[in-house]
């Protein structure tokens, strides 16, 4: 008699449980049930009235059901919380509608690129140098062993300001400078802007160079290699496949071309590599003595290597940019976009 | 550097594919810009063919109606050439053939009547420029044949971007040796014939060398030439790499001049003054009309070819009219020679005119090939000109010696590559093309490089070579071992980075314009004549005005970006630029200074949801706002403001001047109204200007951390009417110079003109924020404390309370 009450108060508070709905629901049932007055307490009470040889196993029937009617109280309470409540309140806000926001501008993509190119290097250890946009013949040419009619010159196509003076065509003028104030040993990159007078889709009077150059004793092509690999493994993609090529600059000896496998591609062929599979990013070589003396170091007691990249180039490849004009427009449609 | 495949393999057989082969001279650092396969549209489309009738078409009078065979089948085609004649073997496209140009051809009706094809020119074909008629072809071809096979068309076109130092790869045969190097075959010299005898004394012509500039000019005299066209197989290779076939004698220089690299002239002998070449330098006067019927003025730096009287070639760039070969020559003087190349540069440069020729001789040819250039192109105008040889051939000038003995050790070649290489493996990677080297003793190897590899000249050259030859891929990647050093960073280019972030969070868009701009600007801008940003450092060979001077100031170029945006339906700009500008100074080079200018324009929050942003354009204080939070973030101590400055591009009465203790760090305003007319803006431009060294140069507010406060804070409000000329910030300056401990923070939080306020006053409502540390306040101190700053305000801007 007594046990079968047990179980039916057990039965009748698991469902009230359920019931329940709101949270204000919970402290009726709590009376109701468990207090002090409540239905299991009251039942517990009238235990003392039962046969003394059923009272230990109602005992601890009547136990296990308030421990139970507790615990199911308790979840049900910790579920209740999660599930939003107010379900009204909820629909009086749009989701969908836009949020409150004060724009950002954006760096330009070039220097985002030229960013992330210096951090590269900087990482390797490379103190960044900067210099003139105005140099002299003497540290754009003939110091880094192009001199007047050498036809390598015909490489660069030079505005000129004066006779002797220059716009750069490059940022390597400050491979001569740094050296003719520092000792080795050195690692210097040297970004900025840099100028040739051309212009078209693939060509702008202005961009944006970056030359680098390490310099110490025995420092070989296998050093610049490496250098420059791990350049690409971070600026592109760790499986980037690169190769490297003989070529020809006046202030390096042995030089060499840096290809990447495509990055539009994957290295099958298509109009951005011309269908080769390869596109060049850099140029680079073992600076030639004939540097080391002008700047007065022992060929023979150091050796270094050089490298140069333009900025705009990989700033193209990364980001899919077909013309390199886009870039100095600076309509806001495109440079919102980087 | 152009070359057909199947011409190259007539010296040597590479063996793999043309692709395969680009691929391998890519790789040896001669780059292939591009493979192209020659006439692969052309097909089975294009065939040779007999016409057999022709008849006049009935309804057009330019057109003729031929029967043509193409051996088994026979067409009708319609034809308006005006050499179609019965017996002419020539092209005929059949249905279905797209032609270089794009056509297709199709059966068609023309003019009433059926046409089955379209007998073609060589410019239909893509052969040549030539357009006069169709194609006039060799009898003995088979009618039905396809073309391409029939004249040996097919081949693959191949362009090497050469690099300055290999003039030796300027020709096919160079190209060859370097193909021998790595398949190990020998080359096939094009003919084997001996060098005629040097012998000037009995020749009858004379060459005297009077100039330093030219140590070897080789000539020879060929006497009953024939000048006519060339044979197929010449005008095939020549029209193949693009140039075109003039005559016999004409197109065998050229033909030389691309197979050994050695650039060749021919003179009509008779056309010789005194049948004597002097090479010497121009006179100051004299003149001559070169090949392409320019006259061209001489001057005493120019090597010149001259005969008795006077000047019939620019030497090693260009032949004269005067002496140039005829169809009615019939003695010709072969020159073959080697010119310095620095004077045949001066004289390009000067004349501003490149040949092929000089291309070759300002890189240098090889000295020690000048004669044997020469003997082959003899040997081809006798067998395709019927020319007779004079025997003996004169070879004037200094000379050139052959190149030095280079000393080479394989230890510094190993050093250098990063990788050990043997004596025996360098002597045999530089034997492949050619270049002998012997050991001399157990650490050095003498190395005799060729006299067409002119490039070569020291140890690390050859290390080049032996690099090339390895192949770069071979070699090792490593890191270098440096010392570890910190990189110091440059104040200024930290400082850059920080202006832009700051900028970049307030909204604006980074632009770079060029540093170069144009001098209507000044105008535009309004500047005064004697403004010192009119004073530029100009270009000498500016790519056009807009881009001619040096930038003095960046504002210019932001108007126009903002117009170019404006005119795009972009009318919300916030743009800023750090960039350099450019100011002459006494010597050789600028002073080149870094300035950051930003222009607002628009509404105040650019491309911000219209939900939740009104259209509320930027004003003044927008500008001064920008300028406020920028200077507080980049800790500039001591900063203030003042209407001093006055520039002619402001609108007068917004110009503001910034200042950082006495120094003037730029200044901000509005641009005034007539100078965005100027521009083509019709909206209002807000923009500011910083110096980046002057920023550089100030001693920055420190960061020094202040104990949170323990006790709670109150806020008072004063509510005065001050005369309008007050400004509100010397309100706020007052106060704190009263330096009142117990006041924490005054702001203005509205300022009143207007109704119920007498007219020359404006109210002004202050709330002042009271903060003890030692304990909290009370209303009775705060009101003492509150009482003399409302007093201090009253009597010092003769102000009263506002009664509320």
């Amino acid at each position: 008699m007594m046990e079968e009450e047990l179980v039916r108060l057990q039965e009748e508070a698991f469902d009230s449980l359920s019931a329940i709905k709101h949270a204000s629901e919970f402290e009726p049932f709590r009376v109701k049930y468990l207090g002090r007055k409540g239905l299991i307490t009251g039942a517990m009470r009238m235990l003392g009235q039962v046969a003394p040889e059923d009272r230990p196993r109602l005992g601890q029937l009547a136990n296990t059901i308030k421990k139970e009617v507790e615990e199911k109280f308790e979840s049900r309470k910790a579920q209740l919380a999660v599930t939003p409540i107010s379900a009204p309140q909820a629909q009086q806000i749009d989701l969908s509608l836009p949020g409150r926001s004060i724009p950002f501008g954006k760096l330009h993509p070039v220097t985002q690129t030229m960013e992330e190119v210096c951090s590269i290097f900087e990482g390797l250890g490379f103190t960044v140098a900067e210099g003139p946009d105005v140099e002299t013949d003497f540290y754009n040419f003939e110091a880094l062993n192009l001199p007047q009619h050498h036809p390598a010159r015909d490489m660069h196509d030079t505005f000129y300001i004066d006779d002797g003076v220059l716009l750069r065509t490059h940022t390597s003028p400050m491979q001569i400078r740094v050296m003719e104030k520092e000792n080795p040993p050195l690692r210097v990159i040297a970004p900025g802007k840099v100028y040739r007078c051309d212009s078209d889709i693939t060509h702008t009077p202005m961009f944006q160079q970056v030359e680098g150059f390490l310099v110490d004793r025995k420092v070989s092509f296998a050093d610049l290699k490496g250098v420059l690999s791990v350049f690409v493994a971070k600026m592109f993609d760790e499986q980037t496949a690169i190769r490297f090529r003989p070529s020809f600059f006046p202030f390096t000896e042995p030089s060499a071309e840096v290809d990447i496998a495509c990055v539009i591609c994957g290295g099958d062929g298509c109009r951005v590599c011309k269908q080769t599979g390869w596109l060049e990013i850099l140029g680079a070589g073992l600076i030639d003595p004939e540097v080391f003396k002008m700047v007065n170091y022992d060929p023979e007691e150091y050796s270094g290597f050089a490298f140069g990249l333009g900025i705009e180039r990989i700033a193209m490849l990364k980001y899919g940019i077909n013309d390199i004009r886009l870039f100095y427009e600076n309509d806001l449609r495109f440079l919102a976009q980087f | 550097m152009k070359f057909t495949y199947n011409w190259l393999k007539q010296y040597i057989d590479p063996a793999i594919s043309a692709a395969e082969l680009a691929d391998r001279l890519t790789m040896l650092g001669l780059e292939v810009e591009f493979v192209q396969d020659l006439f692969a549209d052309l097909g089975d489309g294009v065939i040779v063919t007999k016409v057999l009738t022709v008849e006049s078409h009935p309804n057009a009078d330019k057109l003729v109606l031929c029967q043509v065979s193409a051996g088994r089948e026979e067409y009708g085609i319609a034809c308006g050439a005006p050499n179609v004649r019965p017996g002419l073997v020539t092209a005929l496209a059949l249905p279905g053939t797209t032609l270089p140009s794009g056509l297709v051809i199709k059966k068609s009706k023309i003019r009433g009547q059926e046409s089955d094809g379209m007998l073609c020119s060589e410019k239909d074909l893509g052969i040549s420029e030539d357009h006069g008629g169709i194609m006039e072809l060799p009898d003995s071809l088979e009618p039905g044949e396809p073309l391409v096979s029939a004249l040996g068309l097919q081949d693959t076109l191949i362009e090497v971007d050469l690099t300055p130092n290999r003039p030796d790869c300027a020709s096919v045969i160079g190209i060859a040796r370097e193909v021998a190097g790595f398949t190990g075959k020998t080359i096939h010299q094009p003919f084997q014939a001996d060098l005629a005898a040097k012998n000037s004394k009995d020749l009858p012509f004379a060459v005297s060398v009077e100039a330093p500039d030219c140590p070897r000019y080789c000539g020879r005299l060929l006497k009953n030439v024939q000048i006519g066209p060339s044979p197929w197989w010449l005008k095939k290779i020549l029209l193949a790499v693009g140039l075109r076939p003039i005559n016999n004698v004409v197109d065998i220089t050229n033909y030389v001049l691309l197979e050994y690299g050695q650039p060749l002239h021919a003179f009509d002998f008779d056309r010789l003054a005194g049948g004597r070449i002097i090479v010497r330098k121009g006179k100051e006067g004299e003149k001559i009309e070169t090949l392409d019927n320019v006259v061209r003025d001489l001057d005493p730096e120019m090597l010149m070819i001259c005969d008795a009287e006077k000047p019939v070639a620019i030497a090693g760039i260009m032949g004269g009219g005067n002496s140039e070969v005829s169809a009615v020559t019939s003695t010709i003087l072969l020159e073959s020679a080697y010119f310095d190349p620095l004077s045949i540069r001066r004289t390009v440069r000067k004349m501003k005119m490149g040949t092929d020729s000089s291309y070759r001789f300002e890189r240098g040819v090889d000295p020690q090939g000048v004669p044997k250039a020469m003997e082959r192109a003899v040997q081809l105008i006798c067998e395709l000109a019927g020319a007779e040889p004079v025997a003996g051939m004169a070879d004037e000038g200094s000379g050139v010696a052959e190149p030095a003995m280079i000393p080479l050790r394989p230890q510094r070649v190993s050093d250098l590559l990063g990788m050990d290489l043997s004596a025996d493996h360098i002597r045999t990677l530089l034997g492949s093309i050619e270049i002998r080297a012997e050991k001399a003793d157990q650490h050095t190897l003498h190395v005799y490089p060729p006299s067409f590899r002119v490039d070569l000249e020291r140890e690390v050259d050859l290390v080049e070579e032996v690099a090339r030859l390895q192949g770069y891929n071979d070699l090792p990647s490593a890191l270098p071992l440096v010392p570890m050093t910190f990189p110091e960073s440059d104040s200024i280019r930290s400082l850059r980075k920080k202006v832009a972030n700051i900028m970049v969070a307030m909204g604006f868009h980074e632009a770079i314009n060029y540093s170069f701009g144009s001098e209507k600007y000044f105008d535009m801008l309004g500047l005064d004549q004697d403004d010192r940003r009119r004073k530029t450092v100009r270009l000498l060979n500016p790519l056009g005005e807009d881009q001619s001077v040096m930038r003095t100031g960046l504002l210019a170029d932001l108007l126009a970006v903002c117009r170019h945006n404006i005119n795009r339906q972009n009318n919300e700009v916030r743009l800023f630029e750090v960039g350099k500008i450019y100011l002459p100074t006494d010597s050789v080079q600028p002073e080149e200074e870094e300035i950051l200018t930003a222009v607002l324009s628009g509404r105040r929050y650019p491309g911000a949801s219209f939900l939740h942003f009104k259209e509320d354009a930027v004003d003044f204080s927008d500008a001064k706002g920008v300028v406020e939070n920028l200077l507080q973030e980049l800790q500039i101590p001591d900063v203030s403001f003042d209407f001093c400055v006055t520039y002619t591009y402001i609108e007068p009465g917004t110009c503001a001047g910034i200042k950082s203790g006495t120094t003037e760090i730029g200044c901000f305003g509005k641009v005034a109204t007539n100078v965005l007319k100027n521009f083509g803006i019709k909206q209002e431009v807000f923009f500011l200007e910083m110096h980046l060294e002057k920023l550089n140069g100030l001693e920055l507010l420190p960061k020094a951390f202040k104990p949170l406060p323990k006790f709670p804070a109150v806020k008072w409000d004063i509510a005065v009417l001050v005369p309008d000329a007050v400004g509100g910030g010397e309100m706020l300056k007052a106060i704190e110079e009263y330096n009142e401990p117990l006041i924490e923070r005054v702001e203005i939080f509205d300022v009143y003109r207007g109704k119920s306020i007498d007219a020359g006053l404006k109210s002004v409502a202050l709330s002042v924020t009271y903060r003890s540390h030692e304990h909290t306040l009370d209303d009775r101190t705060v009101d003492g404390v509150h009482k003399k700053i409302t007093e201090l305000i009253i009597s010092n801007f003769n102000g009263k309370l506002r009664e509320v």
